[in-house]
């Protein structure tokens, strides 16, 4: 897991770097980037824990269909990462279960 | 709660349920997608079975040994992705606003 | 307020096609697409697409999708980004979400490209951090420039897994092999060789028997299979790698067309169940069309030429056209879909909506 820097074929722009707080830890993503882009290249692939069987789960589908990527985002919980662009310091924390009550209705999926 | 072993064969990934599960139910009677999501929950998560539809249907189509089309698509219900209650509720018809400009704007 | 001739679902080459052909007729259009940027799945087509001219021949999907956004925004194309449909109404309303606000939207017409979806494969170990669709390595590694791992076992020969890995190698990537459950590769030979010659060993009659790890995939053991696809005993092998891509095919996305009570049929050389439709690409509900991998599982010259279908069909109902411009354009659209679908590959393909419009006349 890491920032493809040399390509033959795509333009690699330097984007400027945006620090965001993940599990209490500042970390950089960098500008326009999904926040599972951004835990991805610092090497995180675990993002939440599921609620029955407690088991890790991180990045499947890639196109917010899936929503085994999702994650608490300032607080909102069951956020797909990879749907969310960054924001300069973003609160990520992983989920554990299906973030605070539980239910299908709160925070938006 | 009992767990199999680390890494279950696991097809609802939404609602953590298992390959062993769904069978269970299938032996137990189940004989639509809709009756294997009665029984163990599966295709009830947050994708709504986008993702474990097309592998339900065929462990229901081998066990009743029936082409794998009389299981599919299963119940398709509004919304067709999962929206916060309040919302669908407040539900609004379009503004003018949106009638102008062009470029993609969000 | 809210009122549209055309709304367009899905701003990918179908639903782009289909906005940017019935807007040159003169109707009102309104594109609505979930993701924040249009273009779908074209942005992360690096590699360069084939066909003729007109088909843009040589040219990289993404730059592909560069264009098709730039005549949209010239003409005038309506956009609306981040918006999800959660609804379809009859007597054409339809409701989006932003996840702040939800809205009612109205439309004579309206043409459905929602594209398709990933098939999942189930095993022990399936939910593991590292295992992860082709397509999620794809986008993550072409648009979001980042490898989502290092050392990848991919699943599954046809042109999404030979293509990938070919990607993924570019990007810098080790792919240890690429598992063929059938006894042969199922993807174009020029993509196979191109990944072989790249050193990459294409196993076929194999499949992943399971994927190990605690908190993220470490190894996955293989096997043989025979020609019914069942593993065959003592051929077990470990392969130790970090990430595990499943490229198994792909299905339609039909819930919008589902809830609208359009009919289905199944169809395997197209992905599955899908709406029946015609060659104009209309279904059996009157106010919906469809294009793209949401009408069968092609590429995205075929997803384009069908939106432009769709969007010219949608305009002549309306009135934009007469019948023998309209009839002109069908033929002129009918002739390149069937050279993209020309070759022992398209043939099945052909064939596959050939039946689907005689079903529907």
């Amino acid at each position: 897991m890491r920032r493809v820097t040399n390509h033959p074929i795509l333009e690699i722009e330097d984007k400027a770097e945006i620090p965001i707080v993940v599990d209490g830890k500042t970390l950089y993503a960098r500008e326009g980037e999904t926040v599972a882009a951004a835990l991805t290249a610092n090497g995180i692939r675990v993002f939440r824990h599921t609620a029955k069987r407690h088991e890790p789960r991180g990045l499947f589908c890639g196109i917010g269909q899936c929503t085994d990527c999702i994650m608490e985002i300032d607080g909102v919980p069951n956020q797909r990462t990879c749907m969310t662009i960054v924001r300069e310091g973003m609160v990520v924390n992983t989920q554990n279960g299906n973030g605070n009550s539980g239910g299908k209705d709160d925070g938006h999926v | 709660m009992e767990h199999d072993a680390v890494n279950a064969e696991i097809v609802c990934r939404c609602e953590e349920v298992t390959a062993d599960e769904i069978m269970e139910a299938i032996r137990n009677g189940a004989d639509s997608l809709d009756a294997v999501k009665k029984a163990t929950r599966a295709g009830m998560g947050f994708c709504q079975g986008r993702t474990c539809k097309r592998l339900i249907a065929r462990m229901l189509a081998c066990y009743y040994e029936m082409p794998v089309d009389r299981f599919l698509p299963g119940s398709l219900r509004l919304p067709v992705t999962p929206v916060k209650l309040s919302l669908l509720a407040e539900t609004e018809d379009a503004a003018d606003e949106i009638q102008e400009g062009s470029a993609c704007e969000k | 307020m809210g009122m549209y001739d055309v709304i367009v679902v899905g701003a990918g080459p179908a639903g782009l096609g289909a906005a940017i052909e019935a807007k040159k007729c003169g109707a009102s259009v309104l594109l609505l697409d979930e993701n924040d940027r249009p273009g779908g799945q074209l942005f992360k087509q690096i590699h360069k697409f084939f066909g003729s001219k007109e088909h843009y021949a040589g040219t990289r999907g993404y730059i592909i999708g560069q264009n098709l956004l730039n005549e949209a925004d010239e003409l005038g194309v309506e956009f609306r980004l981040g918006v999800r449909v959660w609804g379809l109404y009859p007597g054409g309303g339809v409701t989006a979400t932003d996840g702040e606000t939800s809205v009612r939207y109205f439309a004579r017409k309206i043409v459905l490209a929602t594209g398709a979806t990933e098939n999942a494969l189930s095993f022990p170990g399936c939910t593991l951090p590292g295992v992860m669709t082709a397509g999620a390595a794809q986008t993550m590694t072409n648009v979001q420039h980042v490898l989502p791992g290092e050392r990848f076992v991919m699943v599954g020969s046809g042109n999404v897994g030979l293509i990938v890995t070919y990607q993924l190698l570019q990007a810098g990537a080790k792919v240890c092999c690429i598992l063929e459950a059938a006894q042969k590769i199922s993807g174009y030979g020029v993509h196979a060789a191109k990944v072989r010659r790249a050193g990459v060993p294409i196993l076929t009659g194999h499949t992943i028997l399971r994927a190990n790890g605690t908190d993220g995939v470490e190894s996955v053991v293989t096997a043989k299979v025979d020609e019914r696809f069942r593993p065959i005993e003592g051929t077990e092998e470990t392969i130790e790698c970090d990430t595990v891509t499943l490229a198994v095919g792909l299905s339609p996305r039909i819930e919008l067309a589902g809830v609208s009570g359009c009919k289905m049929a199944y169809s395997p050389a197209l992905g599955g169940m899908l709406p029946l439709h015609s060659d104009d690409m209309e279904t059996t509900c009157g106010n919906i069309l469809i294009a793209g991998d949401l009408s069968g599982i092609e590429e995205a010259s075929t997803a384009l030429d069908e939106g432009r279908m769709a969007g010219c069909r949608a305009a002549y109902a309306l009135g934009y056209r007469t019948s023998k411009e309209y009839e002109e354009t069908k033929r002129a659209l009918l002739n390149r879909l069937n050279a993209l679908r020309a070759g022992p590959f398209g043939e099945k393909r052909r064939a596959a909506k050939e039946a689907l419009w005689n079903t529907m006349r």
